[in-house]
């Protein structure tokens, strides 16, 4: 081999700060994975595989969108409900308008996409707290869910778009083709592109960003919108799967849309991390919540217990992330 | 016996001696003003008074029993916006016989009331503080070093820096009858009118030492000119551009912004303008407004032929003007990110084809500036918050010169680098206006890199233009007088001032 292939080969280190621990969460991962089919004989039964990726589907495709946010140092906890006002509006075109399912599919794609828009536009122009003005758009776009629903659930879709909910193809969900694309796209968009290293530059320091003469706001709103999108593909998707559509869709989303991609090692300082990290964080999550049910864990100490996970699992980050700076 | 005598402190940090067997005494009811440049050793002389370091060599003296006890009124204001002026000056409140569970409103605000009158303060005990005037706001600060241990000294440091001339006098009046109470006052500044109205104990500070004390002499504001410009400024390596300057590339009318007020100058291609100031005349605010990251308020500018676009920094950027900011960490460097991917984020234009960066191109870009300005690092991957300072100014610097620029603004490059490297970046910045006739702004607090690379200075002081110096007349007293706007002996500056008015 020669010398120039051999630096070359050197040189391909970790592309971004965190990188290097993406491979410590997989092995965290497999692990969890190891323990549980000794634990559970019937985890690593292909019918529990459908049932993990139907959950890491949907889960994945909102922490995808949070992780770009987090890594600019931002967040949006309107997530689940854009999801759900994105799956409301296209279930509605397509039963109560008839139109065509391509068009529905792109009004449920523009409509998450805008609001998630407006979140940041609101953010960057008047220069304020992500947390507080998504609560207050949480309330906001919840309440439009319940009024274009009446409260009441929406039926009578056709099985020419369920079946993108609820088909598969080669044994796994359609919906995780759709997650797996989303993710390859934004791994490419946030690693390769002109647009990712402005993001990684603004998460890093807005204002070192500015005096390279980055728009910094432009970066921040287009990535809110992209968030949007993603969470309104989801919703949508989540309707097809249900045949149907209601306002309360997506509400659930918001804890692991935050925490696959803390524990995948973005933090939410920003500017640190990779969407590998967004996307294992979700795997974790849907497989711990997989054990859970399998263990037998009372079904109303379900959720007590995912989120104790959580949160030790984002401690250890820290307290790690401090270790080897010390 | 004095009430408090530092004898022969010395005070050491990696690479800098900060307090250099100093010796100076406190007494009652006397005022002690210290002056010195930036960087003379005046905060560290105040932290190890105030036990905030611990000397590592020398001892503080008392004649009491105990400690006399030292209230520090620091600079910028260190006030609870939100909370009452009582509240502030008992903060954090349960100690002096208080109650230390209960919160009693009503008390706390009469044991202000004396505290207050002593200061003549105008303002209520139960105003809030974000609604008094910024001199009640430093007479409160002095009230709560009163209040927490009864001071036997109290430090101002450079507390008239926001105050009006009417409001300095009442302070000053102020000052004189906690001095008669026997309060021993360290007063620190660097306006010498003020020292010379206090008619106070002066020792002057320069790198550390005591170079001159006035020993209860009255003396003049030439003699402490001199004391602090001192002779030991070794001169011998300039990094003035000795190129002939090149064509006008900016010229600025009028311009007047958030803390500074008609500012016009010209820029030539090939030279070094310094701006000189003490921290906060407004020197980097002009040039971050002329950038583009602050708002400008009246004024203009042109670029070459071309009107300036101002609060744009895309539009200065596209016309090769690039600003390294004096907050480095925060404002310079991406953190978290490789060095490679430092350099790339500023070069993403060369770097990205179709919006797709070409990691090879930008690869090659870092090791060639690693390279071409001896960047110590580990690696083109390591994060650039693992470099020393000097070496992430470096990248910085490299970046900056791949684009091509006419203009670089360095604002305090230096700052918190080694020697060594300081020379570097001197030479570097010598070796790129003369080569490649790029227009260089240095701004700097530091008197001593001013002379020795600018071919011109511009002093300013409290936001305007004090004076111009160019060439021979470029002195360290000189500048040191336009700087803290004393008049100078020969009187030359006064002469350029009468001239610029004509």
């Amino acid at each position: 081999m020669s010398d120039s292939a051999l630096n070359a080969m050197k040189s391909r280190r970790p592309n971004f700060a965190g990188a290097g621990q993406v491979f410590g969460v997989l092995g965290v991962l497999i692990l969890i994975c190891v323990v549980a089919s000794f634990v559970a004989p019937q985890f690593m039964t292909s019918y529990n595989m459908t049932i993990i990726s139907r959950e890491l589907a949907f889960i994945g495709m909102v922490a995808i969108g949070q992780g770009i946010l987090l890594l600019l140092g931002d967040i949006d906890v309107s997530i689940g409900a854009i999801a759900g006002l994105a799956g409301i509006v296209c279930t509605k075109l397509l039963v109560d308008v008839e139109v065509d399912p391509i068009f529905a599919i792109t009004a449920g794609l523009i409509v998450g996409a805008m609001a998630g828009a407006v979140n940041g536009t609101i953010i960057t122009f008047f220069n304020l707290n992500s947390l507080v003005v998504t609560i207050g758009m949480l309330s906001v776009y919840s309440g439009l869910n319940l009024w274009i629903t009446k409260g009441r659930t929406i039926v009578g879709l056709s099985p020419e778009v369920t079946f993108l909910g609820g088909g598969s193809f080669f044994g796994l969900p359609l919906p995780m083709y759709f997650m797996l694309a989303a993710f390859v796209v934004i791994l490419f968009v946030t690693t390769k592109t002109i647009y990712g290293r402005r993001l990684y530059a603004v998460g890093n320091s807005r204002e070192a960003a500015k005096i390279v003469g980055i728009n910094e706001k432009r970066v921040r709103i287009t990535a809110y919108a992209i968030a949007g999108a993603l969470a309104g593909l989801a919703g949508m998707l989540l309707c097809f799967r249900l045949v149907s559509a209601q306002a309360s869709m997506g509400q659930s989303w918001l804890l692991p849309s935050i925490a696959a991609p803390v524990i995948g090692g973005i933090a939410t300082t920003g500017g640190i991390g990779t969407i590998w990290g967004a996307l294992i964080g979700a795997a974790i999550i849907a497989v711990i919540g997989n054990v859970i049910v399998l263990g037998g864990v009372n079904v109303y100490l379900q959720q007590v217990v995912t989120g104790l996970i959580v949160v030790v699992a984002v401690a250890f980050d820290a307290i790690s992330r401090r270790m080897r700076q010390d | 016996m004095s009430l408090l005598e530092a004898r022969s402190i010395t005070k050491t940090f990696p690479g800098v001696v900060a307090l250099d067997a100093v010796d100076l005494t406190f007494e009652r009811g006397e005022v002690h003003c210290i002056v010195g440049e930036n960087g003379a050793g005046k905060s560290t002389l105040v932290k190890t008074l105030t036990g905030i370091y611990k000397p590592d060599g020398g001892t503080l003296h008392h004649d009491g029993k105990e400690r006399p006890a030292i209230g520090y009124v620091p600079q910028e204001l260190n006030l609870f916006d939100h909370m009452t002026v009582a509240e502030n000056m008992f903060l954090p409140l349960g100690h002096s016989g208080s109650d230390t569970f209960l919160f009693h409103r009503r008390e706390i605000e009469k044991s202000a009331v004396p505290f207050m009158e002593r200061l003549k303060m105008t303002c209520a005990p139960n105003d809030c503080v974000r609604d008094i005037s910024v001199a009640e706001k430093q007479l409160l600060q002095i009230a709560r070093a009163l209040a927490s241990n009864s001071s036997d000294i109290i430090i101002l440091d450079e507390p008239t820096a926001s105050l009006t001339k009417s409001e300095i006098e009442r302070l000053f009046v102020i000052i004189e009858e906690l001095q008669a109470s026997g309060v021993a006052i360290v007063f620190i500044t660097h306006r010498l009118d003020e020292v010379m109205r206090l008619h106070s104990v002066v020792s002057v500070l320069r790198n550390g030492k005591v170079v001159g004390n006035s020993d209860g002499e009255r003396v003049s504001e030439a003699w402490i000119v001199e004391k602090m410009t001192g002779k030991d400024m070794d001169l011998s390596n300039l990094y003035r551009p000795r190129t002939e300057r090149g064509a006008r590339v900016v010229r600025v009318e009028g311009l007047s912004g958030d803390g500074f007020e008609d500012i016009s100058f010209d820029l030539h291609q090939g030279e070094v303008l310094g701006f000189a100031g003490l921290v906060g005349a407004g020197r980097s605010e002009i040039l971050q407004t002329l950038f583009g990251i602050r708002k400008k308020r009246t004024g203009l500018a042109w670029f070459r032929d071309e009107r300036w676009n101002f609060g744009k920094p895309p539009w200065s950027i596209a016309r090769g003007i690039i600003y390294l900011p004096e907050e480095r960490k925060s404002h310079g460097i991406f953190p978290h990110l490789s060095v490679r991917q430092n350099i790339g984020v500023g070069l993403l234009r060369d770097i990205a084809q179709g919006g797709i960066v070409r990691d090879g191109r930008e690869r090659e870009l870092a090791k060639s500036i690693i390279g071409d300005y001896q960047v110590k690092t580990a690696s083109a991957e390591t994060k650039i918050m693992n470099l020393s300072g000097g070496n992430q100014q470096k990248v910085l610097i490299g970046r900056s010169l791949m684009a091509q620029p006419n203009v670089m603004i360095f604002d305090e490059p230096t700052r918190g680098i080694d020697v060594n490297a300081k020379d570097e970046i001197y030479q570097l910045m010598q070796k790129i206006a003369e080569e490649q006739g790029i227009a260089i702004v240095l701004v700097s607090s530091e008197i001593e890199e001013l002379i020795k690379c600018s071919n011109r200075v511009l002093s300013i002081y409290d936001g305007r233009i004090n004076d111009e110096i160019s060439g021979d007349d470029l002195t360290e007293e000189r500048l040191l007088s336009s700087i803290i706007n004393a008049p100078t002996q020969t009187g030359a500056q006064a002469s350029i001032k009468e001239e610029n008015h004509v």
